[in-house]
């Protein structure tokens, strides 16, 4: 009985120890030669396909994957990952679980994150490249060399939405030209009993874009590839004045005086109906004004310009909803299907897309749908020449927003969010392999 | 482990056990497996890579693991939120207790008398205990949404603390009860021909002779709500401003950004600290109880 015990539990032990050893490690590297592309109408009867998706891009693929069953008879179901999408999908993928494909911000910061050169398929050759804008193509969504994610639409830019007729009552004709311009202008409204910025203290995430196109003429001269090496930091006078910035603005009064409770839903309606002028985002929240207004009264009301201390320059950041990657399975035909999955969504299937999500076409072959907001070809025409942003450049990304938000709070100097952001970006440079 | 199921068969060989002891057999040992071999997988074989990873440099941007010595420690205890989110969490864990033991007691003597209104009132306090902990959460988001409940960065601690004992309130109130219960009736006789009045005889007999109900209850409220994450995940997410992350969350968000080692460095110093606690803790209560 007793030998029983024991061999048993060392059985069961021996066990458990397989089985927790890592599930990421192990898989072997695709060779790029070996990557094909199937016809992006082939029969796939029987294949069924996942793709996870966060709660605002998962309406996104919606028509191409009703096109793509149609044409290949291929099953495929989107997945609702909730926020934070990024951190679940990584603790997913940590323990072992995967999707076919999912919606993840094409940047080299995001793509170390999630270990792209384990677990994703390399793009080598995809038969869209050629058919992609030239200033578009190699702007995002390579790891060193390798391209690991497809572009599906404009990449993101963080810049300024503002109230048209809110400027047109206050005899505002032109937009700011700079930042100073632009802190002039707020000074001015606010004179005049106006909101001149809204902020979303509560749902955070956008607390960040405040500081960072304060920085696009800095990371168009190497601000991040300073940063990345170690020579520059998060305490030193570029980034941490930027901040300083940003908290005397908020001090000044001119934003909502709801700052700190705010949401993300707040933003665009505050917009909409007047009652802040202006907004610094990015194109996320053009997409909720979208849901809350049609194409006349947005083209009527809203206008986007790109705002830099030199002049009218956007900073760049594709997010999750732009892209798609498709990740290692081990399952080879599945692998094939969700490579022409995506061939199909930028191929026969990319007019349809676009016309659905009414937003600009990345192909220089296909046309933009006649009903695009003027506002989205505003953002769209600022990428070619817009500065890299902070998760486009830099090697990891820390949670400069998370500190910012407690800026807002009241909790932290902004001394302690540069530190904080500086302590967190060189834990995580160094767990991926920078910054010794 | 094989030590514990060494001592189960040994016990077998020892006829003459404590007087009191059930020494009858009526079921095969080896029928205890399939609960071991649970608690192995789940419990026992986490917590002790636990001792391994903590000190390897895991992370979700490459595949190998190797190992690092405490370099992890060492980072996080120069780094101030750990010690943050330590803080945060002894402070949301002491107030749960207190609360959830006040208002457990509380409905455990209003509605200790079994009449009809007191049975139904109880199963009306226990249904929040079967209730999913992040459904809790969320009502209470929803409900406290536009207060400023949530907003403040002082008592919005206090405010999910309120949550996480309104939503276990019912068990304590169970098990006090079941103390009330077991009180012999002969001993509140004898307080009352002694001419003592029902307060004094309430303060004086029936919550000393409550002891083991309130070291249970004390016990695992407090070291229940060290673990703490899903009610206050739901309700606030960890916010405004982080005064309500407490060491689970920020685990989470730690291993949500791909730093694995760091982040099981951090369960580590929680599985040590609750470990820490509850000797002091059950050992006090315990000699409280011995002393009544």
């Amino acid at each position: 009985m007793n030998r029983w015990m024991a061999a048993t539990t060392a059985a069961l032990l021996t066990i458990g120890l397989a089985a927790c050893t890592d599930p990421g490690a192990g898989d072997t590297a695709t060779e790029p030669a070996a990557i094909t592309w199937p016809e992006p109408a082939a029969k796939l009867d029987g294949v069924k396909l996942t793709v996870w998706a966060a709660q605002n891009s998962n309406t996104v693929p919606k028509k191409v994957i009703e096109g793509f069953q149609r044409a290949t008879g291929a099953s495929v179901q989107v997945v609702t990952i909730p926020d934070p999408y990024e951190q679940g999908i990584q603790t997913k993928v940590a323990t072992g679980d995967k999707p076919d494909l999912a919606f993840w911000q094409p940047t080299a910061s995001m793509l170390t994150a999630i270990n792209a050169k384990t677990n994703l398929q390399p793009l080598t050759g995809a038969p869209w490249l050629d058919r992609l804008d030239p200033k578009l193509r190699d702007i995002t969504g390579l790891l060193g060399d390798v391209r690991y994610a497809a572009l599906v639409t404009s990449p993101a830019v963080e810049g300024v939405y503002y109230n048209r007729e809110v400027f047109a009552a206050n005899g505002v004709t032109a937009t700011p030209k700079n930042f100073e311009e632009l802190i002039t202008l707020a000074k001015t409204l606010k004179g005049k009993g106006i909101t001149p910025f809204h902020e979303m203290g509560a749902d955070r995430w956008a607390t960040q874009w405040w500081v960072q196109v304060q920085l696009a003429d800095a990371a168009r001269s190497g601000l991040w590839d300073r940063i990345n090496t170690g020579q520059e930091k998060f305490t030193d006078p570029t980034i941490l004045g930027a901040i300083k910035k940003y908290q005397e603005l908020i001090k000044e009064g001119l934003f909502n005086s709801d700052i700190k409770t705010a949401k993300f839903e707040d933003q665009g309606t505050a917009l909409l109906n007047g009652k802040a002028a202006m907004v610094v985002q990015v194109n996320s929240f053009f997409g909720q004004l979208q849901a809350k207004a049609d194409t006349a009264t947005l083209n009527s009301r809203i206008g986007f310009f790109p705002i830099a201390p030199s002049g009218n320059v956007g900073t760049f950041i594709p997010d999750q909803s732009n892209a798609l990657v498709a990740f290692k399975t081990g399952d080879a035909k599945r692998e094939a299907a969700a490579r022409q999955l995506l061939a199909y969504w930028m191929g026969p299937g990319y007019q349809d897309f676009l016309t659905d999500r009414n937003t600009v076409s990345l192909e220089t072959g296909v046309a933009d749908p006649a009903g695009v907001p003027q506002a989205l070809l505003d953002v769209h025409a600022a990428v070619g020449s817009s500065a890299g942003s902070m998760q486009a450049l830099a090697v990891a990304n820390p949670d400069l927003y998370l500190n910012l938000a407690d800026m807002i709070a009241g909790t932290m100097t902004p001394e302690q969010v540069a530190k904080a952001t500086q302590d967190q970006f060189e834990q995580l440079a160094k767990a991926a392999g920078y910054l010794k | 482990m094989t030590s514990a199921i060494g001592t189960l068969t040994k016990a077998r060989a020892l006829p003459q056990a404590a007087p009191g002891t059930i020494t009858r057999r009526t079921h095969p040992l080896w029928f205890l497996l399939p609960a071991y071999a649970l608690l192995l997988v789940f419990f026992v074989l986490p917590t002790a890579y636990q001792f391994v990873y903590a000190f390897t440099d895991w992370s979700g941007f490459k595949a190998s693991i190797n190992p690092v010595g405490v370099e992890n420690l060492t980072q996080l205890a120069s780094d101030g939120t750990l010690f943050r989110a330590l803080r945060i969490t002894v402070v949301y864990a002491v107030l749960v207790a207190i609360f959830q033991n006040a208002f457990g007691f509380g409905l455990a003597v209003l509605l200790e008398r079994d009449t009809l209104v007191n049975r139904i009132c109880r199963t009306f306090f226990v249904v929040p205990v079967l209730m999913s902990a992040l459904a809790v959460g969320y009502v209470f988001q929803a409900l406290l949404k536009g207060t400023g409940l949530l907003a403040d960065t002082t008592w919005t601690i206090v405010v999910v603390a309120l949550i996480h004992a309104w939503k276990w309130m019912g068990l304590a109130m169970l098990i006090y009860l079941a103390g009330l219960k077991t009180i012999p009736e002969d001993v509140l006789e004898a307080a009352r021909i002694d001419g003592a009045s029902r307060w004094r005889a309430f303060w004086a007999i029936r919550v000393p002779l409550l002891a083991p109900a309130v070291t249970f209850n004390v016990a695992t409220a407090l070291l229940g709500s060290m673990n703490g994450f899903d009610i206050v995940q739901a309700t606030t997410g960890g916010g405004p401003a982080r005064t309500t992350e407490l060491l689970n969350i920020f685990i989470y968000r730690t291993f949500g950004q791909g730093l694995f080692a760091q982040a099981t460095t951090m369960s580590l110093v929680l599985f040590l600290l609750v470990t820490l606690m509850a000797f002091p803790v059950i050992y006090l209560l315990r000699r409280r109880e011995e002393v009544q």
